[in-house]
């Protein structure tokens, strides 16, 4: 249906999105504040935030499935050119699973338990593909072969509590990428697994959207992956991005003083580690009206309480959301 | 002199319906001195909680001893009895196991000061200095666990042992629920509290990036049993078994110029230990394994003074010169970074 888009045009355009979940007793939680944020096919880009920073709500809003009591407020979600949260559940079935899918962490929950791994992995085949019931088994295979699943013949009959951990995820990368997604989100899907398992499931992540030429955008709240494995990093902060770059630039020359604490927080010099932390306060000190990190920014000043920074470019490619952001010299 | 903790030859079989024996740990020995820490890493299931356990005295070891000061550890005097009570202190990785929703935080920290028989007035003040220490703000004390964010939490239960001034703290993964920047804050709360206090630490982690810079030394465990043991900078700049190299070329860190370049490729994933194949626990995904690796467990070796590796082919790793030490290189590169800008 759709056709190879040329070089440089967007898979997902994401523009002024503001996601908000409603509650009787308090006011409404605006887990997403406007955000921008544009992929292109074949880039894999990561998306880093602490836990609540309102990853998973972005991941959600692009699949057009915002968890209730959650509504869009503002802004919108154009993957392919189209609202995937104005299409009927029919149309946006046709697309998640296929052309957009997901990959998230503890693969055993995710997987059906009754249900052999190989016959998972043929039925999105079958599903979607439009193939026989045994060229979808001869696909499902291939895909055991190629996410190294060892003795895959064999493995096709085995149900997902027979495999470890890292052996069942490599099973929903399968899953995710067997119709050649143009997009692929992963939310968090490494972070229970062992760094070995870990670094191995990565490469073959990496490798496999490379091979299909699908779009990633990678989430985590562990910056150190998105060094190997991101072209592009984009850092989230209480729903805002906060900073975006190309990686080389972000990691040799980063601005925004929230980016560098979470590069602080793997210097094992506890010196310089508390230049960049200051001590944190009880919850609900946050001034509505300047910069959402202020009450931990160790560069605050008087104007960043009173008026919130805008995104605004630092280099080409390079943009900081802060009024006094670091312009180092590398 | 002696060292405070001496676990000798420790061996825990769990034995599974069937006839079946789950080998968690098989012969591990090392010692802590006092004011120390040795790091305990290992992936999932390597028998690291196992090993905690039996030096608490929560579960009886299958062979092998475990003294504590001199004394052996065991059912009859574990972390509970009366005569140890306060002096050997147990941190979890969820800091609710530590916590009761129900009572606010500055009274559970006082509460291991109770059964020490301490006074009111006493505790009180015990209780404002470990806050004091610890970096809690004071109005934390009257609130409840869960007003309080992960690492505000983790530090309560921190302070919760460290309140009795312990010889010894077995930290069991207290870092690896918690987000990077709450993680880098406890563990130098760590060791701030070790220079104050003098506390010996088993600090028990898969969590790599965090061990180089807190312990002392560093034990790796694989199948239930020490394959390496060496202080922390030999071992992140020279490992010398297959395993440690392996394990260490796997973390990344946040500098894309650091690529993980291994010398060495483990094939395949850790297997579970059940009836475990006689021979080098990791002969089954080692490219060094040979026939006699197969058949014998090999003995640990001093390759420098307290460095051991278990390994028959231990010259063949160190002469593939793998010596970039990426933790060293990083640390570097970031000073240079953090060292401008801040406030
Ligand atoms: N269904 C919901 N109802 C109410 N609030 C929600 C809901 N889902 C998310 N939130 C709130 O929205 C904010 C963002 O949550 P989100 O799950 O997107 O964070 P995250 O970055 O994915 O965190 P983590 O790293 O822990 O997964 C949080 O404050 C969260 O409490
Ligand atoms: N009570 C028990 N009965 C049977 N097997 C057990 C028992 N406790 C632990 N085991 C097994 O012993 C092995 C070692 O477990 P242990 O919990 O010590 O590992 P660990 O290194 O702490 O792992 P993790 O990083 O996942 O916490 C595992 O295979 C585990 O399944
Ligand atoms: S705008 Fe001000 S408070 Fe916000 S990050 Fe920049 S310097 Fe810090
Ligand atoms: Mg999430
Ligand atoms: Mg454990």
């Amino acid at each position: 249906m759709t056709g190879v888009p040329a070089a440089g045009s967007a898979i997902l355009e994401v523009s002024d999105l503001w996601v908000g979940f409603p509650s009787y007793r308090e006011q409404t939680l605006h887990a997403l504040k406007g955000i921008d944020l544009r992929i292109e096919a074949g880039e894999m880009i990561g998306l880093v935030g602490e836990s609540g920073s309102g990853k998973t709500t972005l991941a959600r809003a692009i699949m057009g499935l915002v968890p209730p009591p959650g509504v869009i407020e503002r802004g919108r979600v154009l993957f392919n050119g189209r609202d995937l949260s104005a299409q009927s559940d029919a149309a946006r079935r046709s697309v998640l699973g296929r052309e957009l899918t997901m990959v998230i962490p503890n693969p055993r929950a995710e997987l059906n338990p009754v249900l052999s791994v190989g016959r998972q992995i043929s039925n999105i085949a079958f599903y979607h593909l439009g193939v026989s019931r045994q060229e979808a088994d001869r696909i499902a295979l291939d895909m055991l072969r190629a996410v190294h699943i060892p003795d895959p013949e064999r493995r096709f009959n085995a149900y997902p509590h027979e495999l470890s951990g890292g052996m069942a995820q490599r099973v929903v990368i399968a899953i995710a990428l067997v119709c050649s997604p143009r997009l692929v989100i992963s939310d968090d899907a490494t972070s229970g697994l062992d760094v070995t398992v870990q670094a191995q499931v990565l490469d073959l992540l990496q490798t496999m959207v490379r091979e299909k030429g699908a779009a990633t955008l990678f989430i985590t709240r562990d910056i150190a992956i998105t060094a190997h494995f991101c072209s592009r990093i984009a850092i989230i902060y209480a729903g805002e991005v906060v900073e975006i770059a190309d990686r080389r630039r972000f990691f040799a020359r980063p601005g925004h003083p929230y980016s560098i604490m979470l590069l602080a927080a793997f210097s094992h010099n506890p010196a310089l580690r508390a230049r960049w932390t200051r001590a944190e306060e009880i919850a609900g000190a946050t001034p509505s009206t300047g910069c959402a990190f202020a009450s931990r920014c160790v560069r605050r000043q008087t104007r960043c309480l009173n008026e919130a920074p805008s995104l605004r470019p630092l280099a080409s490619g390079h943009a900081v959301r802060c009024h006094f952001p670091v312009e180092a010299q590398a | 002199m002696s060292a405070m903790l001496d676990v000798q030859n420790l061996v825990k079989l769990f034995p599974l319906a069937g006839g079946k024996v789950v080998q968690a740990v098989n012969g591990v020995s090392f010692t802590i001195n006092r004011g120390e820490t040795l790091s305990l890493v290992g992936e999932s299931g390597s028998g690291k909680t196992t090993v905690g356990r039996c030096i608490l005295g929560l579960i009886d070891a299958t062979e092998g001893d475990v003294y504590f000061d001199g004394e052996q550890m065991g059912r009859g005097r574990n972390i509970r009895s009366k005569a140890l009570r306060g002096r050997i202190q147990l941190v979890f990785q969820e800091p609710a196991e530590s916590l009761d929703p129900r009572i606010r935080i500055g009274e559970t920290l006082g509460e291991p000061l109770r059964y020490l028989g301490m006074n009111r007035a006493d505790r009180d003040r015990r209780v404002r200095d470990t806050a004091t220490h610890l970096g809690l703000p004071e109005r934390a004390l009257d609130r409840y666990p869960s007003e309080l964010s992960a690492g505000l939490q983790q530090r309560a239960g921190i302070g919760r042992a460290i309140i009795t001034r312990p010889e010894l703290i077995v930290l069991d993964e207290p870092t690896s629920a918690l987000d990077p920047t709450a993680r880098a804050e406890i563990v130098d709360l760590l060791i701030r509290l070790q220079a104050e206090f003098g506390t010996a630490y088993l600090l028990i982690t898969h969590d790599l990036s965090t061990v180089r810079f807190v312990s002392h030394r560093v034990a790796v465990l694989y199948l239930g049993s020490i394959v390496e043991e060496a202080p922390s900078e030999t071992l992140f700049a020279k490992p010398l078994h297959p395993y440690s190299v392996g394990l260490l070329a796997s973390v990344l860190l946040p500098d894309p110029e650091l690529t993980r370049s291994s010398a060495i490729q483990l094939e395949g994933e850790i297997p579970s230990p059940i009836d475990l194949p006689p021979g080098c626990p990791l002969a089954g995904r080692c490219p060094f394994a040979d026939a006699r690796c197969k058949t014998e467990q090999p003995p640990p070796v001093m390759v420098a003074p307290q460095h051991f590796v278990s390994c028959f082919h231990h010259a063949k790793v160190a002469a593939l010169d793998h010596t970039t030490d990426n933790f060293a290189r990083f640390q570097e590169d970031s000073t240079r970074l953090l060292s401008v800008g801040a406030g």
